[in-house]
């Protein structure tokens, strides 16, 4: 099938991108969700 | 209408304090001729290559040389810590804007009005015919170029990289200014002028709705 | 957290079934033959892309007004989002045009102005990372976004403009023009997939965002003690 490389080439690039994308947010969301209960839990032992 | 008093007060201000040492017009002056002879180095264009590309090149070094001119706008301001006196002294804070927007044009125009000969002599252009509508565009131009360049050195004086930062906001918002201010000179040089009419139109329009953003916007640009 | 994980669950299904419908369901067509397909996927991200910056912009106005941080997180979200969709489209259009018309890139009009739309938008991402207060950041960038936005249509109509006095290849001719009706079908099934991966990578940016802001709120509680 003529062209099927591009064609392909194509639709992984672009759902890559997207990938990409969420995964980077997703690695982030967790590191943050992580210092967001430490943190949570350094407060009352300081009062 | 105190807009415009207060808008004449601070740009004879403005006037004052640039032609009392006139290093912004020099430099300025200098830094276009410079990119201009760096172009011709660069493209080694035929005459008739330079009637085509020149103008190009003249709006691009105006462009560079805009976004150099306009760093010390608020920057002055906020290295001597002016600008909440300024503020408090105005009504509108529209007017501060006003008055700068009107400088900056002014010295803009006084720019490329003394770099013309220059560039008629090494781009072999023949201005003369058209001068009237040159001016025109270089007027409307130049505008579109310090309304929004005066919007963004607001902006880019508050954050860090300010040297960097300013050029990088404001020339990809003036594509529609370069490119239809190099299309009607091109069509200036030629035998049959046509396209002047749309394009001056078209830069009139982005005048219109800048001042108009920042006429609405304008003041939040200032908060402390 | 579920209304999340149906987002999720929704768009790729409509991503996925978006796909079958552009490789199965859509007739060939004449000229370019399979490659031509690339266009449901590309167009309809260029679409999808529009519509956050839009969102950008909406956002944008709201945080100007009402100083709320949710439009901020909104705005930043938004504006990431659309510069990924914006990415997609510059790089899916000349690996379709290459094969296809010889050349990687042209200047023409909708080319053109989608590349200093992404210019613009890396611009107000950039100005948010130089900006360090969160309140002069969000406020500052909201304004620029204003002006952003603004410009679009001024870039578009200048060069489209321009492009009529020196007249190049067009590619990618009228998407609109006289589409086949089962194309017109597929096509706009794959703006809808988009969209909902658009919304839903937009929320879980702003979710993100929020958490970032409750990091930064904390940080300052535990440095007071």
């Amino acid at each position: 099938m003529k062209n099927l490389d591009s064609v392909f080439a194509a639709y992984l690039v672009g759902w890559g991108v997207f990938f990409v994308f969420y995964l980077t947010i997703a690695k982030r969301t967790s590191n943050l969700r992580a210092e967001l209960d430490r943190l949570k839990n350094s407060l009352p032992r300081a009062k | 209408m105190s807009l415009f008093s207060n808008t004449a007060v601070l740009l004879s201000k403005e006037l004052r304090t640039e032609f009392r040492s006139r290093e912004l017009l020099t430099t300025t002056v200098v830094f276009i001729l410079v990119v201009l002879i760096l172009f011709s180095f660069a493209i080694s264009p035929t005459t008739e290559e330079s009637r085509e590309f020149g103008p190009g090149l003249l709006w691009l070094a105006i462009l560079f040389a805009a976004s150099l001119m306009l760093q010390p706008c608020f920057l002055r301001e906020q290295n001597n810590d002016t600008l909440s006196s300024l503020r408090l002294a105005v009504s509108d804070p529209f007017s501060i804007f006003l008055a700068k927007l009107i400088a900056n044009t002014l010295f803009l125009l006084l720019t490329e009005l003394i770099m013309l000969p220059f560039f008629a002599i090494f781009y072999n252009v023949p201005i003369l015919p058209e001068i009237h509508w040159l001016v025109l565009v270089l007027f409307l131009g130049s505008l579109g170029i310090s309304v929004a360049g005066t919007a963004l050195s607001a902006i880019s004086a508050q954050a860090r990289m300010r040297e960097l930062l300013l050029p990088l906001l404001l020339l990809p918002l003036l594509t529609p200014v370069l490119v239809v201010s190099a299309t009607v000179t091109v069509s200036l040089f030629e035998r049959e002028p046509i396209v002047k009419g749309k394009g001056i139109a078209f830069l009139a329009v982005f005048d219109v709705v800048f001042l108009t953003a920042l006429w609405l916007f304008g003041e939040y640009l200032l908060e402390e | 957290m579920s209304k999340r994980i149906i987002l999720a669950a929704v768009a790729i299904l409509l991503v996925i079934a978006a796909a079958y419908a552009s490789f199965f369901l859509a007739p060939e067509e004449r000229t370019m033959g399979l490659i031509q397909r690339i266009f449901y996927f590309h167009a309809a991200t260029a679409w999808a892309g529009e519509m956050t910056f839009f969102v950008c912009f909406l956002a944008n106005l709201l945080y100007v007004w009402k100083r709320q941080p949710k439009y901020d997180w909104l705005g930043v979200s938004s504006a990431e989002v659309g510069l990924a969709c914006i990415t997609v489209v510059l790089i899916t259009g000349p690996i379709w045009a290459h094969p296809v018309w010889g050349i990687w890139w042209t200047w023409d009009a909708r080319l053109t102005s989608t590349f200093v739309l992404w210019l613009l938008y890396v611009s107000y991402l950039l100005l948010r990372t130089l900006i360090e207060e969160p309140e002069r950041r969000a406020l500052l960038s909201a304004l620029f976004g204003i002006f952003a936005f603004l410009d679009v249509p001024l870039v578009f109509f200048s060069i489209r403009w321009w492009r009529t006095q020196h007249p190049q290849p067009v590619i990618m001719g009228g998407s609109g023009s006289g589409l086949d009706p089962t194309m017109s079908k597929v096509f706009f099934f794959s703006v809808l997939a988009m969209h909902v991966l658009a919304a839903f990578l937009i929320v879980e940016r702003y979710v993100l965002e929020k958490m970032n802001s409750e990091l930064d709120f904390l940080a300052r509680e535990v440095e007071a003690q």
